[in-house]
């Protein structure tokens, strides 16, 4: 976390610019008083003044300590205010929270990436740190799926890196529309046959949390670990730091221990993904 | 340490002299309860002087007795505090002098146990519960009776301070039997050294009796409520998660949160913002986990819809989640829960049941 005396005190933030990226999306560029410094996972409070705070994974690099970027879905009522927002206008930001992806335990291992959903935002953000080390990692694969084309959250940015030749991809829609060529099928239909090692793979999954669940069960069907499977958790994270007790998972609170989970921790929980 | 003895009298002048340096608070009774009252406006009331403790008067400040009414937590843990005002890096300061609580019981204690490990006892810290906590003066007291729902002894408690405290009273009669229980009480009981006499064979014999007398009051309401020992709590409530014993004890939960308003140990809040002024304020509030909308998350997902799974959810905090992952149970025993809740939802009743749907 910052340095701050008062962790309740949003530091003033300034937007940059702003990006329509679905119906349903938008990213801002923020660019905060003081410099903060995440990593890849963690998570920030957003503030809009009188309205509230929600919580973001940013979906920009971690290496770019000036500015930062969150996409934001329309679903409730600070995410309704912030989608009213414009270039110009200052927000207050908080943060980071919580522990990242955890990348050292990937270097010299086989990677596998499943996203879904707004959980490419966060997505994002790894696959920077991850392309920026990619010789680190064994191998890397991608799987990400979306309801229709035009929820494709970065569609073109996405669709562009299977030009790379250090990642393996697939993507695929629930239903097709438009000028969508390829797979159909929720994203547990392009888990098989992947052309990695499955007992000692690693793996990350963030989405929506039934995206999140199915993925889940089909890849531990497929025979990976508990212990090798990642998952960023959305729970009700508010003061961040393990005190309002809104995020409570078993004996943890997400917005300290997690948000990114290994499997194994909190798999005996109940009712994870509600 | 050598036990110290303390007249009324000279209790009163000790009192009136902290105020120098602190602001004091102490238990004032209402009726059948205490509350808390700065010892400054009893003063001016003309009220400051403690009669004969076994004959209760309205408005006279009691050192024995029970605990309060009101949790502890309201003074280091605000209902309502300002956390956060526009995007200013400062703590928000209270100028006021530091706090003096006098004759917080053994439960309060525990009270303090418990929120110390939450906000100051992990790795962030919340700067205000510091503050408020650590230049404070505790001047607790031994129970002198015990309510029909005081349970302490079931969590291992005392019904007179063992730590935690700088000073303890045990009120013996008219006057006091005094120990130090920090290096801060022993350093007042230097500078006040003429208010204290050494405590005599006989007061202190008063003393052990007294204490003697409210535990066994206590260990009968245990066995009448039949409320399980702490060392029989481990693992129960995870035993039972899907017992129907939860649904049956929500029944005649009215989700109104008094149970955790008033309990010392929770410490559950939410962040509210308002534009004052058009300048941003950030409010914290306490909250509770018994409202519908707790844990619910933006995109609409809940984990706890159920109001009986908000009901099971409190007692997991209490005793599934604290002795897990702080090794304490968040719960005092001092049944103020019990006697909160509209729908008569009694905790010592829901432990039983846990315990014994295990023996089963």
């Amino acid at each position: 976390m910052y340095a701050s005396n008062n962790p309740y005190r949003p530091i003033r933030t300034e937007i940059l610019g702003t990006i329509e990226e679905t119906p349903t999306i938008r990213t801002l560029k923020l660019r905060p008083d003081e410099q903060i410094s995440f990593d890849t996972g963690q998570f920030i409070e957003l503030t809009v003044p009188g309205a509230g705070e929600a919580p973001f994974t940013p979906s920009s690099e971690p290496s770019v300590k000036d500015v930062l970027e969150v996409s934001v879905m329309r679903v409730g009522k600070v995410t309704e205010r912030i989608h009213a927002l414009k270039a110009g206008d200052t927000v207050g930001l908080r943060g980071p929270f919580g522990s990242g992806y955890p990348l050292d335990e990937f270097v010299g291992k086989e990677l596998l990436v499943v996203g879904g959903g707004c959980g490419f935002a966060p997505l994002r953000s790894l696959m920077y740190e991850l392309f920026r080390r990619s010789r680190e990692f064994k191998k890397l694969l991608f799987r990400g799926g979306c309801r229709t084309p035009k929820d494709f959250l970065y569609r073109k940015q996405i669709e562009g890196w299977g030009k790379r030749d250090d990642l393996d991809i697939q993507l695929t829609v629930d239903e097709a529309n438009g000028d969508w060529q390829g797979n159909v099928g929720v994203v547990t239909t392009i888990l098989d046959g992947l052309k990695m090692d499955i007992h000692t793979g690693m793996v990350v999954v963030c989405g929506p949390p039934i995206m999140m669940k199915f993925a889940t069960m089909k890849l531990l069907d497929l025979g990976f670990k508990k212990s090798n499977l990642y998952l960023s958790m959305e729970k009700n994270m508010s003061c961040g730091f393990g005190k309002c007790g809104h995020c409570r998972i078993g004996t943890y609170y997400t917005c300290k221990d997690g948000p990114v989970f290994r499997y194994d921790k909190i798999s005996d929980y109940p009712n994870i993904w509600d | 340490m050598d036990s110290k003895f303390i007249s009324q009298a000279n209790l009163l002048d000790l009192l009136n002299d902290l105020r120098g340096e602190y602001s004091v608070l102490v238990p004032v009774r209402k009726g059948e309860s205490r509350f808390y009252e700065p010892l400054a406006a009893i003063q001016t009331q003309g009220e400051m002087e403690v009669e004969d403790p076994q004959t209760p008067v309205d408005n006279r400040f009691v050192i024995g007795e029970v605990r309060a009414s009101e949790p502890l937590k309201a003074f280091f843990f605000q209902a309502k505090q300002r956390v956060a005002e526009n995007y200013q890096d400062t703590t928000p300061t209270r100028d006021a002098k530091p706090l003096c609580i006098v004759g917080a019981k053994a439960c309060d204690l525990k009270g303090f146990k418990v929120l110390d490990t939450v906000f100051v006892g992990t790795d962030y810290q919340d700067p205000f519960y510091k503050k408020a906590r650590e230049k404070n003066l505790i001047i607790s007291a031994d129970c002198t009776s015990a309510l029909d729902v005081c349970f302490c002894l079931a969590l291992d408690l005392l019904p007179h301070p063992q730590d935690n405290f700088d000073l303890n009273l045990s009120d013996i009669g008219k006057d006091y039997v005094v120990q130090a229980g920090s290096d801060k009480g022993a350093g007042i009981l230097e500078k006040y050294a003429s208010y204290f006499q050494e405590a005599g064979k006989d007061q202190l014999k008063k003393r052990d009796q007294m204490r003697s007398g409210v535990e066994e009051q206590v260990r009968n309401n245990i066995q009448t409520s039949g409320v399980p020992g702490q060392d029989r709590l481990a693992g129960v409530v995870q035993s039972n998660y899907e017992d129907p014993l939860w649904k049956e004890e929500a029944e005649t939960c009215v989700e109104c949160g008094a149970c955790n308003t008033i309990c010392p140990t929770c410490h559950c809040f939410l962040l509210l913002d308002q534009l004052d002024n058009r300048d941003l304020v950030r409010y914290r509030l306490w909250d509770s986990c018994l409202i519908k909308d707790f844990a619910k998350v933006a995109g609409g997902a809940n984990p706890r819809p159920q109001l009986w799974m908000r009901l099971r959810n409190r007692f997991e905090k209490k005793f599934d989640y604290f002795p897990k992952v702080n090794d304490l149970y968040a719960c005092t025993g001092c049944g103020r829960c019990v006697l909160a809740c509209p729908g008569k939802i009694d905790i010592r009743n829901v432990l039983k049941r846990n315990v014994e749907n295990v023996r089963k």
